[in-house]
């Protein structure tokens, strides 16, 4: 099941996004979270502090190569989060697009 | 960005275990990008006044246009009887689904203000057990609906 949660800021859709998140992932679900959003602050509802977030490493910007398919990644989903992601409470593996650093404040 | 988030979507687990939420920018315009083109469904998070329901609305349309399976509204911080129905009138209105409803507490921002998860500063709020609901929803082991 792959879930896009969308909503202006300030409605509470990185709360819902993080709860569901842990929720189905305390129910046994492999849960990857994705923080596409510019100004990033799902780790927070996740429960990853703030301070595990300067250890992860910006996403590189050569990820992507052009296919006759379309566009796709140049490596493994599962190659990406290895270098590229965390793991929070519950299990959850968080990828964040917009890196913190490189983004508005949290 | 875009289209990085959209290949890692595509590119995440199918089986009913897996499970990928993406937490989508706040501005509808990414939708048009089509960053969600992935997705089996998409929530439009609302809040119970209209400029919030608009935006739900066009937000909606742009993930319909993308053929998303599944496109619902998740009304959150509603405080009582009469929002709730100024929610269910709009759906009823644009013909879109209400997958959720949950109630506005207290406890939620005061979890945002304790920098802390919603689900171990405050695990038994009342929004959390209606997020917990929601998750049933889209739970592939047997417990929701069968969507997943």
């Amino acid at each position: 099941m792959k879930l896009a949660i969308a909503g202006k800021g300030g409605s509470g859709k990185t709360s819902i996004s993080g709860t569901l998140a842990r929720i189905l992932a305390r129910d046994g679900h492999n849960v990857i979270a994705i923080d596409g959003d510019s100004n990033p602050n799902l780790a927070l509802t996740l429960g990853i502090p703030a301070e595990r977030m300067s250890d992860l490493p910006t996403l590189p910007r050569d990820l992507l190569r052009r296919t006759p398919e379309g566009v796709q990644l140049n490596q493994t989903l599962e190659e990406v989060c290895d270098s590229h992601s965390l793991r929070g409470p519950d299990g959850v593996t968080l990828l964040v697009m917009a890196h913190p650093q490189h983004a508005g404040t949290g | 960005m875009h289209a990085t988030v959209r290949s890692v979507i595509e590119a995440s687990g199918d089986t009913p275990k897996d499970i990928c939420i993406l937490d989508t920018e706040a501005s509808p315009e990414h939708l048009s990008r089509g960053t969600a083109q992935y997705a089996d469904a998409m929530l439009a998070v609302v809040e119970p006044y209209y400029k919030s329901l608009e935006t739900g609305r066009r937000m909606s349309l742009l993930a319909k246009d993308l053929g998303l399976p599944r496109v619902a509204l998740v009304a959150n911080k509603v405080r009582d009887e009469r929002e709730l129905e100024a929610v269910t009138e709009f759906a009823a209105k644009h013909d879109l689904e209400v997958a959720a409803v949950i109630p506005f507490d207290e406890r939620m921002p005061e979890a945002e203000r304790a920098e802390a998860a919603p689900l171990d500063h405050a695990p038994d709020a009342k929004a959390v057990a209606a997020i917990g609901e929601l998750a049933q929803q889209f739970s592939g082991n047997g417990r929701g609906n069968g969507r997943a």
